[in-house]
């Protein structure tokens, strides 16, 4: 079985010009932990996640790869880690986005797997090769669902 | 001393060794510069050409390397990456920041402190490394522009670096070549480090110090900072304090005691691997002393033992001695003006290129002059020259110093880079008015 057999071809999606809050609200409503972000003309450029809205209510500088690994001195309450976040929910969501690995349409179900667990993450875009246009996306669930229910 | 027994039976299709050395040493300077392949495999592929060419034989390129910068170097970074892990520094960024009421120009004060005297006793890429992301924190909470600050701080990294043996590698070099101690380093150049690091923060804050705000609001959350809380391990932590303790008061007394300056560091960095390591199992050990192992920045280190050789076998073809003279009858013999033309020439380059070659090229150079000036203790002058041009001249350009990029870095992640022309605008001025400050102490202190 192959990737875009798999795929679930009608995700759902964000323009790079789509606010945070824009996306922070499909988010919420739709429980979606990974939003694939595509321009006019449908090609992939990354994906905002539910760790893109964590990073943003957070300083950059601990965010930086030389940053710093222990933060227990910030005393920070929650409203101030909110009124982070509420300053930023105008910015696009371009700016804030996780690549992923990507699968091809005609990736094997293994390495699909492999490319979940090796990249933490329950959803893996699929993505032509050729023209960078985004084909669909394959979720955990949609993963689970083939297996049991075959297995059944 | 060197000279003709030194070299190999014969150079190689009969070529003047002279000219094999000064080509081979000017390739290496032009590719190290142009950054296109990195510099440890430029500095040891020039070494061994010199070799293989016959420019030295392989006991004379040995004797060429200093081991005792390369001992110096290796047991100060074993020291710090140990030390890193206690959150030390983060403590002591915090706690000066709270000293000043998180007032936004008290807190570049402060920090610019901070990163010159930790810079004084540590590397300086170690202490913008450290010092940096606790600094942009500080500043994105104060909802204030970072750019100010890390400007300071590539300053005062580079200036507090002048001020000790141990705080800059053309220090390092320079003491290790002449034998001269911590000691003399602080007593000679600490005076004027402190008299620059002053006028630096007066044009920083006419340009951006006067116009930076922070609500009380925003000053309040950096001054609900735990710094305690940086701590991250109290045990470590003594240990580390204990072992720089002795090391300072070895570098302190390593006349008086007989050692060298790469007997105290590497047996200091010993100390503190056993002291850390006391008590756990093998694979434990294992794992640290690897760890800190791995911090040592072998690319460094690597580049210094090919430069070491490379200079070597050209000093070995009289070149360097060559040089000597001709700048010698540039200067008439006269002190002072050789003392002004290595001060204004090393900064000035030391702005454009590495200051590493360019010091260890330097100090053979010097050393040829020595008859001139009445022997080696007439040189004096001299070596503060050199050491103060190339350290503070490293600040002119982004380029200058390695801590500068290591900065521009941290910068362009944040969202505020640091442009090369920018920078050198405001730098380049601000570097001259320290040379400047550095000639009036030469004048009046030696000359």
């Amino acid at each position: 079985m192959k990737a875009n057999i798999i795929m679930n071809p009608h995700p759902m999606t964000l323009g790079p010009s789509d606010t945070v809050a824009t996306a922070a609200d499909r988010i919420l409503k739709h429980h979606l932990r990974h939003l694939p972000v595509v321009d006019e003309q449908g090609r992939y450029l990354g994906t905002f996640s539910v760790y893109s809205l964590l990073k943003l209510t957070l300083p950059k500088a601990v965010l930086d790869k030389h940053g710093l690994d222990n933060v227990s001195f910030v005393t920070e309450s929650v409203e101030d880690l909110a009124q982070r976040l509420g300053r930023r929910r105008d910015e696009p969501v371009k700016n804030w986005l996780n690549i992923h690995e990507v699968a091809r349409p005609d990736t094997h179900a293994m390495e699909v797997m492999l490319l979940m667990l090796h990249g933490r993450t329950t959803s893996v875009p699929v993505v032509n090769k050729t023209n960078n246009r985004l084909e669909g996306i394959i979720s955990f669930w949609d993963v689970l669902e083939k297996l049991l229910g075959e297995n059944s | 001393m060197h000279g003709s027994s030194e070299a190999a039976s014969a150079v190689l299709f009969g070529l003047n060794p002279m000219w094999v050395a000064a080509i081979l040493f000017a390739l290496t300077y032009v590719v190290v510069m142009t950054e296109k392949i990195n510099r440890a495999i430029v500095s040891l592929l020039a070494a061994g050409l010199m070799i293989v060419l016959g420019i030295l034989n392989q006991e004379a390129a040995i004797r060429g390397i200093d081991f005792n910068t390369i001992g110096l170097l290796i047991g100060m970074m074993l020291i710090v990456a140990i030390t890193r892990q206690s959150g030390v520094f983060q403590f002591l960024a915090i706690w000066a920041a709270k000293k000043v009421d998180a007032r936004p120009w008290g807190i570049l004060v402060m920090i610019s402190l901070v990163t010159a005297a930790t810079s004084a006793l540590l590397d300086n890429v170690t202490t913008v490394l450290l010092v940096a992301p606790v600094t942009l924190l500080i500043t994105e909470e104060l909802r204030i522009n970072p750019y100010p600050y890390l400007f300071a701080m590539i300053f005062s990294s580079n200036i507090g670096g002048t001020a000790t043996l141990i705080g800059d590698p053309p220090n390092i070099m320079i003491g290790s070549a002449t034998g001269l101690t911590f000691n003399d380093f602080a007593y000679n150049l600490a005076p004027v480090v402190f008299v620059i690091m002053a006028a630096t923060l007066i044009p920083i804050y006419f340009i951006w110090g006067r116009h930076l705000r922070a609500t009380p609001e925003d000053r309040q959350r950096v001054m609900q900072f735990n710094e305690h809380e940086a701590i991250t391990d109290r045990r470590l932590l003594k240990q580390c304090l204990l072992v720089i303790g002795l090391v300072i008061a070895g570098f302190v007394f390593a006349r008086f005691l007989g050692l060298e300056a790469a007997t105290v560091a590497m047996t200091g960095a010993a100390l503190l691997l056993l002291l850390a390591n006391f008590g756990h199992d093998a694979e434990h050990q294992s794992k640290h002393v690897l760890d800190a192992f791995n911090e040592v920045e072998w690319i460094t280190i690597f580049f210094f033992v090919g430069l070491f050789i490379v200079v070597h076998g050209v000093d070995g073809t009289g070149l360097l001695k060559l040089l000597a003279d001709k700048m010698l009858a540039l200067t008439g013999g006269d002190l002072s003006a050789t003392a002004m033309v290595i001060l204004w020439s090393s900064a000035i380059l030391s702005a454009i290129i590495d200051n590493i070659p360019f010091v260890a090229t330097m100090i053979p150079l010097i050393k040829a002059m020595a008859p001139t000036f009445g022997g080696p203790e007439g040189l004096l002058p001299l070596w503060w020259a050199l050491s103060l041009g190339a350290c503070l001249g490293g600040n002119g350009t982004l380029i200058g110093a390695s801590a500068n990029l290591v900065v521009a870095g941290f910068a362009e992640r944040a969202g505020q880079p640091i442009r090369f022309v920018q920078y050198t605008l405001m730098a380049f001025p601000i570097m001259l008015m320290s040379i400047a400050i550095s000639m009036v102490y030469l004048y009046w202190r030696y000359l």
